[in-house]
């Protein structure tokens, strides 16, 4: 019988240059157990079409903590240059941090939530994509200091569409387990407003 | 300007130095298709594999109870850390991989330490950490021991490596610890 994947359910904004930037964005995917390279460069398995993103701007990489059946996954910052920016923490070169159930990662202007569904499978994992064309994430305080940064300053206030309270709230940050590198502490908490539900195929 | 005064200023690279030992005959045996010795620069975002699978595998065992991936290696940063550390993950259904007195199942994975013995089966690798300060690169270097490397917990004391590639194993014969000051010559006399 097979095992149900887990499922990283990826919302995806970006201030001025959707929905060019995401134009080669599938709908889903299915990975195996190798990292998932985000990036401008057509090797990546998420091409996002920005021309100041490194080749590989990021991993996420899925792994067993141990005592637990599942996958669990970390986030690594690959791009030399820009910084990637995760539940209030910016990773550098080579730094990484494990994910949480929900996580906000923002890099070149790019805005993406990402939602961990659990599964039992150790063979793949899946990702489904939605294109939001509002903000995702708010942040009075921006923490971001990419230098290639190229989002805006001020980032518009949450829209005033009407809102699911049930996608509001603070951020469970990463908790150092005994197989993950020591983080330092996280930021303040953050709230999120996801847009765009998935779609209705199998996993997403 | 000469090309010396135009380049880059040169870097250290932090390596991994890669003692391994295997009771099967040595000219035969799983290590014959690795460059022995050879110091192997590799991109700092590389995930390094080891296994039987020659198309996937940096590294290649030569024998059928390895898993086609058996484990990987990749380097990561610590926060507010300059030094490069390596993170080694089980890429193995079957086979659980020690890494000091840790075990780790599939697709767990840990960080290594500066000196870690890990083992698989029949394999005993010592793997020992160079610290360096490039970013960009790391390098990895193999080697054999023909003795055991896990006798009574002796893991052979950090020495230079002779050019031949081959390291000197630990004399059984010496039991008390040796402790060296780094400024301290190996040659006596």
């Amino acid at each position: 019988m097979e095992r149900p994947l887990t499922v990283l359910q990826v919302s995806l904004h970006h201030p001025t240059k959707a929905p060019a930037v995401f134009a080669t964005v599938p709908s889903s995917l299915q990975h195996d157990t190798s990292p998932l390279l985000v990036g401008r460069s057509p090797d990546s398995h998420l091409q996002l079409q920005l021309p100041r993103l490194s080749r590989q701007h990021l991993s996420l990489e899925p792994y067993r903590k141990k005592g637990s059946a599942g996958l669990a996954f970390s986030l690594k910052a690959l791009s030399r240059r820009g910084y990637v920016w995760v539940n209030g923490l910016t990773l550098r070169f080579l730094e990484q941090v494990p994910l949480s159930a929900v996580n906000e990662v923002a890099f070149s202007g790019v805005q993406m939530v990402i939602h961990v569904e659990l599964g039992t499978s150790l063979e793949a994992f899946a990702c489904c994509f939605f294109v939001s064309p509002s903000p995702l994430i708010y942040r009075p305080q921006a923490k971001e200091s990419d230098e290639w940064e190229d989002i805006p300053q001020a980032l518009p206030a949450p829209s005033s569409e009407k809102q699911d309270p049930s996608y509001l709230g603070s951020l469970h940050h990463p908790s150092q387990t005994g197989d993950s590198p020591p983080q330092p502490s996280a930021g303040g908490g953050t709230e999120i407003q996801l847009q765009g539900e998935p779609a209705d195929s199998l996993l997403c | 300007m000469s090309s010396f005064e135009e380049a880059d200023t040169e870097e250290t690279v932090t390596c991994l130095q890669i003692t391994a030992f295997h009771p099967g005959p040595r000219q035969s045996g799983p290590f014959q298709s690795i460059k022995l010795g050879m110091r192997e620069k590799l991109p700092s975002s590389e995930v390094v594999k080891f296994g039987r699978n020659s198309s996937i595998c940096h590294y290649t065992f030569q024998d059928k109870q390895v898993s086609r991936v058996q484990f990987s290696l990749q380097l990561f940063k610590m926060f507010n850390s300059s030094v490069l550390s390596f993170e080694i993950k089980n890429m193995s259904k079957k086979t659980s991989l020690i890494v000091g007195d840790m075990e780790l199942g599939y697709l767990n994975k840990t960080d290594l330490p500066a000196r870690s013995m890990v083992r698989f089966g029949d394999y005993q690798l010592l793997m020992e950490k160079e610290d360096g300060e490039s970013l960009d690169w790391f390098e990895t270097q193999f080697i054999l021991s023909p003795r055991s490397l896990v006798q009574e917990n002796n893991w052979p004391p950090q020495r230079p490596i002779p050019e031949s590639g081959c390291y000197l194993p630990y004399s059984t014969q010496n039991t008390s610890p040796t402790e060296i000051d780094e400024n301290e010559s190996w040659i006596e006399g």
